[in-house]
């Protein structure tokens, strides 16, 4: 990471600590889910990394969240134990699927990764015991850690904050490294990188594996703050939106997620406070930047972004 | 005892034998050429040595070893490798990036090391080892550039640079001359030669009839499927049945 | 044994729903290459279209049918020439745009229907066939039965007995092989997601009385379209059909005897059970390289 880059981070950083002091009480709530979703996209891009799209990534947020709300509210763990362990159960189911799903590749694997998903949202909403079945389970207790009150929107979002970082730090020095490297190998032609000595399945199932860990991760600290975890946080609707924030943001570059989430969240805020647009009506909205994102900027936001800098310093020079 | 050993090798598709029953051995050290007309089966050939198809019938023997129906990044892990008929690239890669995935089985980190970059030291020998291919290549100088952007003769030679980046001793060259000028043909075949200096056993297949009688001491022959002659360039040149091939087949 | 008999007519019913799903589904991907993940919203309003002509305005049933197809297709045709056309290289992203579609027509739905329960519409036809003591079935199960029925033997012929259907299926085998003979890539694929869409909402209009009418009842759909398609080998329409009966059969009997979501949970991993073993379908075997 160069100095550059560095101290934008450090000031986005300073920036996120003050900001929740700004905002008023029911901004600050979303400011925390914002921060959830940052990982989801962010980690999204590890898996798609290898060039196939998944629809199982929500899925395995909700395999996270089910076992960290179980563990704490079945077997007393603390958060800071049973968050740790979400994410490790949502890699192992990962490990578990990727038998199956990786012997398929694009379409096949993403109606594979769809099919697998679908059936354990409905395991949760079948299995009432342990699962809760529709209406989940609920009166999740918050993290314990002297006497902070997670409770409230500012510490807990400082918390997430934290993790959220620590995980984005670990998840950009794997794309940077060699790793990475084979990975997008792997992607652009995965023949050739066998012909070079690389198990292409094994880089896959990486991938796969270590973006449901931290995702997994994002499931636990969604729930614990909203205090109850249900099988419809983790539909195939909510999947469309990780789509939509990836491809408008621009799924080419490791901050094109992270922006596509922040723009349409600040968006979508926006329409709301606005009145223009019926709650009911957002959809097609984000239907509709959906479509237009893929026909008129196939690069994403990023991509925009991009290409007017370096314009503007193509004139400097 | 030979270094790589095709043992009555047959593959079929579906009712397609592409290839029928084919035994040949390649020592340490040759050029190797193996010829034939379009459709003969050579590309199938390569692919079943090299671990992308598994022959219906028959065995390849590498350094003593059978390695039919092998994994391919097991059998190039072993040092044998193939290169591709199609120009095959990482796209959307730059050229450094391209032959440094190359040195994979020398190079490679686990997510420990790729977050902590304990294996800083490996990477920057890697990376040397690339440049020096590179040069070698004669791409230094463009290596920044994306894969696609290059013109189709620099491909090729990235093409070669990826394959030995990962030390081969073995070397399944499919047309590497394809696409390119009489100029670059030239230099390819000088490398070639510099390759087998090196100590690596190449075979090579190549419809370029100049540059395989120039490079290679001995030919394998196939047709249809099946092998049809074995020789010398000058027993093969003169080999009644070859000629025959080539003018019913086309090429 | 009542329930056995009435299970087996279900299942009938319900298997010539989800063969007109599928077809549409298997038809699109074949030619287009595309999954149409709005598919099932096609159905849905197919549904909408006779809940707001025939329950709501009187208009009669059998009008109500051909109004909804019509619109189905118009829908599909518009998302062809827009959004998988410009498409074509990057199947990925006919398949986003296809979810972006998913989103706008059930906003769409959302706002013609208001908000409050589910729409329903009373069957048109109320009369109730007796066979034998103790099977009855409502003549509009019977007639939704037979317009599937006949429709799929329409495709039937439509595929393999002209001229078009033979293009269309050239294309669907080898679509760059097909434009090098001349065959009109375009003008085949508005036809594959004319077909596949009017299925499609023909789908929707049979189901209308039969089901509740909501917004979101194409998830339902795409999800038992996927299972068939796959189950059935991707690609082979015959397949579909045939599994889409096979399908239908063991969901209502699994319903029936057992529980409705443990039938969906278990058809989800017979899909991906298939997709293991048969991970490219039954259709072209693709080897790397
Ligand atoms: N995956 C496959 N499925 C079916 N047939 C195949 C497959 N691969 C190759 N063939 C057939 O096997 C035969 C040999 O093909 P191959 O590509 O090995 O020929 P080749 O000698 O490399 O020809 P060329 O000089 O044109 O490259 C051909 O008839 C080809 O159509
Ligand atoms: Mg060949």
């Amino acid at each position: 990471m160069s100095i550059k880059n560095l101290i934008i981070c450090i000031v986005i950083l300073a920036g996120l600590v003050a900001l929740p002091h700004f905002l008023a009480y029911n901004f600050q709530d979303l400011l925390i889910f914002l921060a959830v979703n940052v990982l989801v996209v962010v980690s999204y891009r590890l898996v798609t990394l290898t060039g196939e799209w998944s629809l199982i990534h929500v899925v395995m947020m909700g395999v996270g969240a089910y076992a960290s709300a179980m563990l704490s509210k079945m077997a007393g763990f603390p958060f800071w134990i049973s968050m740790p362990i979400a994410g490790l159960t949502a890699a192992t189911i990962a490990a578990l699927l990727c038998f199956p799903l990786f012997r398929m590749t694009q379409f096949y694997f993403l109606i594979g990764s769809f099919a697998a998903g679908e059936a354990i949202r409905l395991v949760w909403i079948y299995f009432i015991d342990p699962f809760g079945g529709s209406s989940g389970i609920n009166n999740l207790p918050p993290p314990e850690l002297g006497d902070i009150d997670f409770y409230e929107p500012i510490p807990y979002f400082y918390m997430t904050l934290i993790i959220v970082t620590i995980s984005l730090f670990i998840l950009y020095r794997i794309e940077k490294s060699r790793v990475g490297l084979t990975l997008n190998a792997v992607h652009w032609k995965a023949p050739l990188a066998e012909s070079v000595g690389v198990d292409t399945w094994k880089y896959r199932s990486l991938a796969l594996i270590v973006g449901s860990f931290f995702v997994g991760i994002a499931g636990a600290l969604k729930v614990h703050y909203l205090g109850v975890v249900t099988p419809h946080q983790f539909g195939i609707g909510v999947m469309v939106f990780v789509l939509i924030w990836v491809i408008v943001g621009g799924y080419a570059s490791f901050v094109g997620p992270i922006i596509g989430v922040v723009v349409l969240t600040v968006f979508d805020q926006g329409l709301r406070a606005s009145g223009i647009v019926d709650p009911a009506v957002q959809p097609a909205v984000y239907g509709a930047v959906l479509i237009a994102s893929i026909l008129f900027m196939p690069e994403g936001l990023e991509g925009i972004g991009k290409r007017f800098f370096s314009k503007s310093s193509g004139e400097n020079a | 005892m030979a270094l790589l050993e095709v043992k009555n090798v047959t593959k079929q598709f579906g009712g397609l034998t592409a290839l029928n029953d084919v035994s040949f051995s390649v020592e340490k050290g040759e050029i190797r050429g193996l010829i034939g007309p379009n459709g003969a089966g050579k590309s199938t050939m390569f692919k079943n040595i090299a671990g992308f198809y598994t022959p219906t019938k028959g065995e390849v023997i590498y350094d003593g070893q059978n390695i039919a129906g092998a994994h391919p990044c097991k059998v190039s892990g072993m040092g044998l490798v193939r290169t591709f008929q199609e120009t095959t690239l990482f796209d959307e890669m730059s050229v450094f990036e391209n032959a440094l995935v190359g040195c994979h089985m020398t190079a490679r980190s686990n997510l420990f090391s790729a977050i902590f970059g304990s294996d800083r030291q490996r990477q920057k020998i890697a990376a040397e080892k690339t440049m020096d291919v590179l040069e070698f290549m004669g791409l230094a100088d463009r290596k920044d550039q994306l894969a696609s952007e290059l013109p189709l003769g620099s491909q090729r030679a990235l093409a070669m640079a990826i394959s030995l980046n990962a030390d081969p001793k073995v070397l399944l060259m499919d047309e590497p001359f394809a696409g390119m000028n009489p100029e670059e043909t030239n230099h390819m075949m000088d490398l070639t030669r510099k390759l087998q200096d090196k100590g690596i056993t190449i075979v090579l297949v190549e419809h370029d009839m100049k540059a395989v009688m120039g490079l290679c001491g001995y030919l394998t022959v196939l047709c249809f499927g099946s092998l049809l002659a074995e020789g010398t360039p000058e027993e093969i040149r003169n080999n009644e049945k070859v000629i025959q091939a080539y003018l019913g087949g086309g090429s | 044994m009542e329930l056995f008999l009435q299970s087996i007519v279900n299942s009938l019913i319900q298997g010539g729903f989800f063969a007109l799903w599928a077809v549409g589904l298997v038809l699109i991907f074949g030619v287009m290459g595309v999954v149409n993940f709005a598919h099932g919203e096609l159905v849905m309003v197919g549904a909408y279209t006779v809940w707001l002509l025939h329950a709501q305005n009187d208009v009669p049933f059998l009008i109500a049918i051909p109004v909804a197809i019509i619109i189905a297709m118009m829908i599909g045709l518009v998302m062809e020439r827009f959004l998988f056309r410009p498409n074509r290289t990057d199947p990925l992203a006919g398949l986003i745009c296809s979810i972006g579609v998913l989103f706008i027509l059930q906003v769409i739905a959302h706002e013609v229907g208001g908000t409050g329960p589910a729409k329903q519409v009373a069957p048109p036809f109320n009369q109730i066939v007796e066979i034998g003591e103790s099977l009855r079935i409502p003549m509009q199960r019977l007639f939704s039965l037979g317009v599937a029925i006949a429709s799929l033997g329409v495709l039937w012929f439509f595929l393999t007995k002209t001229k078009l259907g033979w293009a269309l299926r050239a294309v669907a085998l080898d679509r760059e092989a097909s434009a090098l003979q001349g065959i009109n890539i375009n003008r085949i694929s508005m036809i594959a997601i004319g077909v596949g869409a009017a299925m499609a909402g023909l789908a929707g209009a049979l189901m209308a009385p039969l089901q509740n009418i909501t917004p979101h009842m194409g998830h339902n759909v795409i999800i038992t379209a996927f299972i068939v398609t796959i189950v059935g080998g991707v690609g082979s329409l015959s397949g579909a059909v045939a599994a889409a009966f096979i399908y239908a059969a063991f969901h209502t009997f699994v319903t029936a005897y057992f529980n409705g979501t443990v039938a969906t949970i278990c058809g989800l991993l017979i899909m991906v059970v298939v997709l293991i073993i048969k991970p490219t379908g039954i259709m072209g075997v693709k080897v790397s390289e």
